[in-house]
This record gives structure tokens, sequence and C-alpha cells, in this order.
């Protein structure tokens, strides 16, 4: 049996490639939670109803905006090459991911899923909760990496920004959902 | 072992023999031993716990996700790249024949496993088709053939796998994901795991699919309608998951595609360079991600309908309709995503065929192109029926548009002809018949566009002619003649000519006896989707059918040529077409590593040009040790 070790010759992407390329998988997690959300104003009407629950979806949303921080420090850290600092940022994203997992499962006894609002309310935060834990294997998976095999950490920094650059787009995600949900 | 080893060892052919076939065998077993194990132990479960049957729509459902998930790890993704993902042991990729038969990120490996898949589906899916053409021998055969709601059930999974695990990926999938790397000129894709991910995907949807009346079928057809959905059996729940599954193969393959043309071109490989093949594949890339979300919620929306209780689609605050709206969204343009790569090759084919450029070669791209962008927009006219008066006009304009991108393609294609030395080889043949047959369709297709001719046409077998025209008379056309064209690359023989002529014609004539008849029983009242007729249509039918039997038997013979010409054809050379284009630069069979550690190619010129003492388009330079 032949064998090849992987990140050679035949992976010949550049970072710029990689990274870059990260956007069109965005793009296309984006349209369907765009489609998501379009859909509250045709099942869910413009009304919002009053067993929702304003404050945890707030809160949340508030939660995500905070987490910016971690992962803007996080982000400057692998630009100065510093990516074993960058892993304590990874962890708390890391946290924040299973709150907000927690608080998606515990938003939907509000509504029920029944209703209109109900029913567009809790498909796509169940979607978004989806992406949520793509998000946390992502942050764990570097976690992990980062602690065990530095050097590979590093040699493939470009999975890291990516990770990054898909908790960016988790936190516009989600702060459009609270406004279209709780606030629209 | 540097990769430089690994072309020496792969090039000598010297792979260790040891637990060889084991090696080959083993993953696949095990995939199938997960998927089934996982499907099971969760679907009984959740039956348990929700005290219910398990072919009931939730256990089905959560069966189906954890065999999913069962089947991909199995299938040496485990070892291969989630393992690693988390920093554990890194496994080698084997480059041996062993890559054919496991999780993969060999593009050539996956492609190749691509076409097998569409092989054996368009095998399964083509024996349903049969089944559909014995039941309409006679005006009524349900006494002794299928029952109406098996025959529903025959012509849905029919349709839905000629359509998804068909028609979208053989040449996308096949052709495109082997010779991307290739004309674009670097080694692999910009996700190779993800690529090789994708083909995972498939058996489980088409298995599901298929074996959806083993729970009680699905009554829709391929479309899925709700409310007939919710009330249509279990069925419908393997059938949701199943294009789900299938949508995002197709997803994570166009993600590559684009991901690798806009950032891996080689040196010099302006947007104006880009082979014609490749803008047919990109094309068709860009439509998956952007018009498949739609569809994708609209499906899952559907499946929500049915096992969380949710009324998108049923119930006093339902809205049928806008799953119409939302599964068209995509699957009108998904017949673009078929026809374009297959446009594309037509061009990639004919030129070197005629040894002329591409005729109007930027026109050309903006056909393309402009389909892709006009595409998404229509597809409000499959159900004229439905819909308001107000948006008729709109929807009905706006799909003739897309004649006049279409007609760009076709004139680029007619006048790369003129004037040429045609040669007529067996792929050539085929891209003409292609043409004729989709200029039928096409043609058609303007009827279905018109709203009054589209009132009278809906629903009849008219409409069923006119997309097996576009469809099978196009893309599988085109789909044989890419099999033959770039055969020599892949396997480094020829496929046997004379066979493959004999089966063109074979098929070009028992397709068009198939099909062209069905315009006139559309015409004379037959509806599409029904078992039971009325006497008067019955020797139409009839000749129908058996010219149906003709045009499925002879597919055994592409089959049997294959087979036969992979191990027994005569050796090719390394271009024995003469293209100008760059895979034929590379010796043939493809090796593991296409393009040797040491040197890359720069792009100097356009690589369509014919012209005596042209010089080439390609040049190699000497790279830095390593790359």
């Amino acid at each position: 049996m032949a064998m090849e070790k992987s990140g050679s010759l035949m992976d010949p992407a550049s970072e710029r490639a990689k990274r870059g390329a990260f956007f069109f998988l965005m793009l296309f997690a984006g349209i369907i939670a765009a489609a998501w959300d379009l859909a509250r104003f045709v099942w869910g009407g413009t009304g919002i109803p009053k067993e929702a629950d304003f404050g945890l979806g707030i809160g949340m949303g508030v939660l995500m905006l905070l987490s910016i921080a971690p992962m803007w420090a996080a982000r400057r850290k692998l630009d100065r090459g510093d990516e074993t600092g960058a892993l304590g940022n990874f962890s708390a994203l890391l946290i924040v991911s299973l709150i907000m997992l927690a608080g998606i499962v515990y938003g939907w006894r509000a509504v029920p899923i029944g209703t209109g609002y109900g029913g567009i309310f809790d498909v796509t935060s169940g979607w978004l909760g989806l992406y949520f834990v793509g998000g946390a294997l992502a942050l764990l998976a570097s976690v992990m990496k980062g602690k065990r095999v530095p050097q590979r950490f590093k040699d493939e920094r470009w999975v890291a920004y990516n990770v990054l650059s898909f908790w960016g787009f988790l936190v516009t995600s989600w702060v459009i959902f609270v406004l279209i949900f709780y606030v629209a | 072992m540097a990769t430089s080893d690994v072309q020496r060892h792969a090039q000598n052919g010297n792979g260790e023999s040891d637990s060889f076939a084991l090696s080959m065998i083993w993953p696949m077993v095990r995939a199938g031993l997960w998927g089934f194990t996982a499907y099971f132990a969760v679907a009984w479960i959740t039956a348990m716990l929700a005290h219910t049957v398990i072919v009931n729509p939730l256990p089905a459902t959560l069966g189906y996700v954890a065999g999913l998930i069962g089947w991909i790890m199995g299938s040496g993704i485990w070892e291969g790249w989630i393992r690693r993902a988390f920093g554990g042991e890194e496994a080698p990729a084997l480059t041996g024949v062993e890559r054919y038969f496991r999780f993969s990120s060999d593009p050539k490996a996956t492609a190749t496993r691509y076409v097998v898949f569409n092989i054996v589906a368009f095998l399964f899916a083509g024996l349903a088709a049969m089944m559909i053409r014995i039941q309409l021998l006679t005006p009524d055969s349900t006494k002794w053939w299928l029952s109406e709601i098996h025959y529903n059930q025959t012509f849905g999974i029919h349709g839905l796998m000629m359509l998804l695990a068909v028609a979208a990926s053989v040449i996308v999938g096949g052709a495109g994901y082997y010779l991307l790397p290739l004309m674009l000129g670097v080694r692999n894709v910009v996700y190779p795991k993800l690529l090789g991910l994708s083909w995972w995907l498939l058996p489980p949807a088409a298995v599901a699919v298929f074996m959806s009346p083993l729970i009680g079928g699905f009554q829709t057809g391929w479309w899925g309608y709700p409310p007939l959905a919710q009330n249509s059996g279990s069925g419908i729940v393997f059938y949701a998951l199943g294009a789900a599954t299938l949508l995002t193969s197709s997803v994570l393959g166009a993600i590559n595609v684009v991901g690798t043309i806009v950032y891996m071109r080689a040196k010099g490989m302006s947007l104006g360079r880009i082979p014609m093949f490749v803008w047919g594949l990109f094309a068709a890339a860009t439509i998956m991600v952007v018009s498949a979300p739609a569809t994708f919620t609209g499906t899952l929306m559907d499946l929500s309908d049915m096992i969380l209780g949710s009324h998108f689609y049923t119930g006093p605050g339902g809205h049928p309709l806008a799953y119409d709206d939302q599964f068209w969204w995509l699957f009108h343009p998904e017949v673009y995503v078929f026809v374009l790569p297959a446009f594309a090759a037509w061009l990639e084919i004919l030129p070197t065929a005629a040894q002329r450029p591409v005729f109007a070669r930027n026109w050309a791209i903006a056909g393309i192109l402009g389909i892709t962008m006009i595409g998404p927009m229509v597809g409000v006219h499959h159900f004229f029926t439905a819909v308001s008066p107000a948006r008729m006009p709109i929807f009905m304009t706006l799909t003739e548009t897309i004649s006049i991108p279409s007609g760009f393609v076709f004139l680029s294609a007619l006048g790369t002809l003129w004037g040429g030395r045609l040669k007529l080889s067996s792929p050539a043949l085929l891209c003409l018949m292609a043409m004729m047959n989709f200029l039928i369709g096409g043609l058609t297709g303007i009827f279905n566009a018109d709203v009054p001719a589209d009132l009278q046409l809906h629903n009849t077998y008219w409409v069923v002619a006119h997309f097996h025209y576009t469809i099978l008379g196009s893309v599988i056309f085109t789909w044989l003649a890419v099999l033959y064209w770039w055969f020599p690359k892949v396997t480094g023989r020829m496929v046997n000519e004379a066979w493959a002529k004999f089966h063109a014609w074979w098929f070009f004539v028992f397709f068009n006896m198939t099909f062209l008849p069905m315009f006139y029983l559309g015409i004379d009242g037959m509806n599409r989707r029904i078992a039971v007729y009325l006497p008067y249509l019955h020797s139409v039918n009839f000749f129908v059918s058996i010219s149906a039997f003709f045009l499925g038997a002879g597919f055994i013979i592409p089959g049997v040529n294959l087979l036969w010409s992979a191990f027994r054809g005569s050796k090719a050379t390394q271009n024995p077409w003469g293209s100008k284009s760059l895979e034929w630069h590379s010796v043939s069979p493809t090796p593991y590593t296409v393009f040797p550690e040491g040197r890359e190619v720069v792009v100097v010129g356009p690589n369509d040009n014919y012209a005596a003492g042209a010089s080439e388009p390609f040049v190699w330079v000497p790279t830095t040790p390593g790359k």
C-alpha cells in the first residue's frame, strides 16, 4: 500500500485560497439563515406573541455581541503568530457556544410549534442551533489540536482563521435573528 | 513519506501487497455495518420511547440521521479527517487502488466513484422507468402489474433518482471533479476532504429513496408537494431526507468548484483563458450555492410538518403554495445545473473534433452566465395553473428570455463547426445528437413558458416529452460523449469506437421513437402520472413502451463497451484527440500526482487555437524544491 501524509503536495491550496473559499460555504449557510428569517413574516406575521421570551432572546443577543471581544483577541494573536495564546479565547468561545445551545433549547418552551410564529421560531432557532453545534465542534477541535499538536495547529493556521470567521458569521446570524423575531 | 516518494511508488506500481484485499473491502463493509446498525438502533429506541412503530416518520428520520453519520464515519472519515482534526494521529492517505474504496481526498478517486454511483443509480432508476412503461402497455394494467399507489411510488422514485442521483452529478461529479484540477493546472481542489465527503453522502440518500416503499412509500412524485406529502405514507420522510442529503452533496462539490476556480488557477490563466468546460462547472456550482438554500429550507419545513407538528404547509395557517415557490427556486435552475456543463462539454469536444477555435467564445461564456443569472427567477412557470394572473406575464417573459443566452451557446457551437473539418468520433457524434435533442426540448419549452399554451399543456405528456428531451436527450447523450472523450485520460485505453457509434445511433433512434410520440399524446389529452388511461390512447402508448424497452436494453452496449475497453481496449496515446487543452498535457492514465514536483505550468495563450503552426498554449517552468 502506497501512502502519503496529509498536508503535502496533494493539498496545494494556499492559505489565501483556504480562507477565501470559506466565504462560499458561509454564503450558502447565510442564504439559508436569511430564508428562514424572511419566512418569519410569511408564517409569523408581523406581531410578536406575548409568550415570546423577550428577555432570553435579548440576553443571548448581548452574549453573542460580547463574544466579539474574544473573537477579535484570538484573531490578533493569530496575526502576531501567537497561536498558543489564542487557545484561551477559543475556549471562551466554546463556552459561549454551549450556553447558546442551552438557551436555544430552553427558548423552545415559550411558544407552541403548532402556531405560525412558534413554528418558524423553533425551526429557525433550531437551524441556527445546528450552526452552533458545528461551531462548538470546530472550536473544540481547534483547542484540542492546539494543545496536542501545536506545530500542526500553527502549520494549518487557516483552519483557526476560518473557525473565527465562522464565529463572526454566527454573531451576525444571531443578531439578525433577534432583530427579526423579537424586535421587528 | 514525501510526495515525491509517493509519486515514484505509485508510478512504479510497487505498492505493498499485505492486507491489500482487506484494505479495499473493509471500509465499505464497515460503513454499511455502522450505518445500518446506527439506523436500526436509533429508530428502534425512538419508536420505543415514542410508543410507536419503527416505520413512523419520527423514528425513520432520527434513524436516517444516525445511519448517515455511522456510514460516513465508517467510510474512513473518522481516521482520515475527524480524528486528525482534533489533534489525533495522522492517518496516511492511501495512494493506490485502495483509495477508490474508502474516504479519500484524491479528486480522481472521488470522481471515479461518482461515475460508478451514477451508473448504478441510472440502472435502478432506469428499471423504474421500464416498470412505468410496462404499466402503460395497456390502458389498465393494475390487475396484473402495479396498483395506482405503487405506480405513484415508482414514478416518484424514478424522477427523484434520475434527477438528483444521476443528472445532477453525471457530468459535474464524474467528469467535472476529475478534470477541474487538471484543466486549471493544479494538483487538487481547494477542500479535497470536503469533496471526498460529498460522494459518501450519495449512497445512503439513494438507498433511502429506493427503499422508501418499505416504510410506506410516497405518492407525491419527485415534487413532494404538501399537503399530499403529509398524507402520503411515511416513505415521504426518506424522500425529504434523501433529497436534502443529495443537495448537500452537490453543494459541497459546488463550493469546491467555485473556490478552486477563483483561487487556484495556474499562472497566466486569466478569465478569458479558463477552459469552456470549467466555465460550465462554475455556472452550475454558482446556481447550487445561491439557489439551493430556498429549496433546502422548503424540504426541511415539509419534514418539520411531518415530524415536529408545525403547520407551514398544512392546517388553517399553512401556505402550501409557498412550498411550490421554494421548491422551484432551485429545481428549475437545477435543470441548468445539469445542462450547462453539458453545453460546456460540447464547446470543449467540438473545437477539437473540428480543429477550430470556439466561435464567439466570449458570447458563449456570456450565454452560460446569462442562463445562470436568469435561471433562478423563472420557476413559477411550473405552476401557472395555481398562481394569480398578475404573476403570469412576468414569469412568462422571464422564462422566454432564457432562449436568448441559450441561443448564444448554440450559435457558438454551430459557428465552431462551420468551415471545420469535423472528425466524427463517437463523442462528437453524441454531442451533435445532444444538440439536436436539446433543440427540440428547448423549442417545446417555449410553449410551456407561454401561459395560454401552458394552461392547455400543463400536466400532460407534452411536458414529460419536453423535459426528457432536455435531460435524457441532452444531458445523458453528453454524459456518454464525456465518458468516451476522457476515457483514455482516465484508463489509458480507447473505447471501442464501432460499438460506441452503433449505440449512439441506437440511442438516438429509440430515444426519439420513445419521446417524440409523447408530444402527440400530450396534445391528444393524456395526463401525466396516471396508471390508467383512456383506451383511445392505447396504440401510441403501446408503441412508446416497446420503443422504451429497446431504448433501455440498449444501455447494455455502453456498459459492456466501457468495461471491456477499460481492460482490453487499444492503448491510447497521451493525446489521442489532438486537443490543446491542458489535461492532455499530462500522462495518461493520470498518475496519483498529476503535476509532478519540481515544475509547474504557465498559461501563455488560448487553449483552442488550432491554426497550423500555432504555438503551444502552455509552458512548464521549474519550481522550488518541495513545490
